[in-house]
């Protein structure tokens, strides 16, 4: 199989907390994957090091082939992000922003133009990012992640402070966003029923594990083995988690 | 180059070139009014004409040039701070100690043209208003040179100080602390003072003489260089997490 990403036992100690437990997710080239998992799950910590935010206490990871340190500017070339919160320059207007990274990434001007029409944000575009509503802020985000239209796009929760509509277009977007450009999407959500809706791949991670991966039919398939309803995926996704939490709680008891 | 593009841009709006250039002609106009007030009792000091028109007037040109290297140096990490923009500049693939050096040099570039101005302001003044011949050029260049000198080790010690802390009032605090201790400390004898910053900063304002203390351009030469090399390693090895 064609892996665009892998990790191998990813692990991300912090003193006695371990965020990311021997972690290994596959991630298909052309595909959407969709990492799930409660919050704090270590969805946004596994994002972190894959772009090099955060240093690995162990295990390994390639992309595209290409493994962090040594190929770091190489992988970010390919990279389009967006972690956490969206970040911006506050004093520069939302064209001044993606121009900065356009610079940096070293794209023509009429990229800025292609991501703020992709994000529907090109009328608000001279409007200085500090004035922009939450959910324009995270469609900045996001623009900034999509400009010139990178081969791998990594998105940690980008629907936060959205309107349902909001919701509903970005969702689309991303959806699109294979067949538009031919990319590969690594999204997270704590949401099955958004995740649901797009992915081709899913992990489910909680407290650091991976407990799941694989495809949507698959999850309905291992959900049907364990004696759930394979009807409501939310359920199952909520089931599988709760199963975790007691074995966990379990295991603390002796 | 590009990355000295990229900064300049994203400096927009900041205020952070405008506010040394600021203290460049406040302290410019300070030197004229001040020399216009005090004429009469400057040049009736014990001391060589030159002395008098380049220690006489620096005490406040300082001040003014110190409080600009601190405002400056903090706004110019605050932007990166505000709106978590540093965090998109650790995802895309660029330099983050190429940043911290223009940012670096950005500053320095400005200061460079604040004191130039304030110094043009005194050749100025020198020319006009100083006894027949006994303005000296070479000594005016020589003293500008001085005390851009014995600045760049606060400009280099608070780029490194705002670049490790997100909330701007700690660089700031810092700033004011060090100029406060600075001042107490300043007429000291105590050679090993000037590992503070400020202190070798406050030199040429203590001083009676214009000629330039060699020690403290020493201490300034090394201290600059041990900050910017301080705050380029930070720069590449303590990453956002």
């Amino acid at each position: 199989m064609d892996y665009i990403i892998a990790t191998e036992q990813l692990t991300k100690k912090y003193k006695n907390f371990t965020s990311v437990n021997h972690v290994s997710i596959h991630v298909r080239r052309g595909s959407i994957y969709g990492f799930l998992g409660p919050n704090g799950a270590g969805k946004s910590t596994t994002m972190k090091m894959l772009l090099g935010l955060t240093a690995p206490t162990k295990g390994r990871f390639t992309i595209d082939g290409k493994q962090f340190p040594g190929d770091r500017l190489k992988i970010l070339r390919e990279i389009g992000s967006f972690i956490e919160a969206p970040s911006f320059y506050a004093n520069l207007t939302g064209r001044e922003n993606l121009d900065v990274i356009r610079r940096i990434l070293g794209l023509r001007k009429n990229t800025i133009e292609d991501a703020l029409e992709l994000v529907g944000l090109s009328e608000f575009g001279d409007r200085l990012a500090k004035k922009y509503s939450l959910g324009m802020k995270q469609r900045l985000g996001l623009a900034g992640a999509l400009l010139g239209r990178p081969p791998i796009l990594i998105l940690d929760e980008p629907t936060n402070g959205l309107d349902p509509s909001g919701i509903h277009e970005i969702r689309n977007l991303v959806k699109s966003l294979p067949d538009l450009y031919d990319c590969t999407v690594l999204i997270s959500s704590h949401m099955l029923s958004e995740i649901e809706l797009m992915a081709d791949d899913i992990g489910i991670l909680n407290h650091g594990r991976l407990l799941f991966e694989g495809s949507l039919d698959d999850l309905r398939h291992s959900a049907r083995q364990a004696g759930m309803s394979a009807d409501n995926l939310e359920d199952v996704f909520l089931s599988i988690v709760e199963q975790d939490n007691a074995a966990r709680k379990q295991r603390a008891k002796l | 180059m590009r990355a000295l593009v990229i900064e300049l841009r994203k400096e927009k709006r900041t205020g952070v070139i405008p506010v040394l250039l600021a203290v460049g002609i406040l302290g410019a106009a300070y030197a004229f009014v001040s020399f216009l007030i005090r004429k009469d009792t400057l040049l009736g000091l014990p001391l060589a004409p030159m002395d008098v028109l380049l220690t006489q007037l620096y005490g406040m040109i300082m001040i003014l040039n110190l409080f600009g290297i601190v405002v400056a140096a903090c706004m110019v990490f605050h932007l990166e701070f505000k709106g978590s923009a540093v965090k998109k500049m650790y995802m895309l693939p660029m330099s983050v100690p190429g940043m911290y050096l223009c940012k670096f040099l950005i500053l320095t570039v400005t200061l460079f043209a604040a004191i130039a101005l304030e110094n043009l302001a005194l050749m100025k003044i020198g020319q006009s208003c100083l006894p027949q011949g006994t303005f000296e050029m070479g000594t005016l260049l020589c003293f500008t040179a001085y005390s851009f000198f014995t600045s760049m080790p606060v400009l280099s010690f608070m780029v490194l100080i705002s670049s490790r802390f997100e909330n701007m009032w700690v660089p700031l605090g810092v700033g004011v602390a060090g100029f406060l201790s600075g001042m107490a400390l300043a007429s000291s004898a105590a050679a090993v003072l000037m590992v503070h910053p400020f202190i070798v900063m406050f030199k040429p304002a203590v001083a009676m003489s214009a000629q330039p203390d060699m020690l403290a351009v020493m201490f300034a030469q090394i201290e600059t260089l041990l900050f910017l090399g301080l705050g380029l390693w930070m720069a590449k090895n303590l990453r956002y997490e």
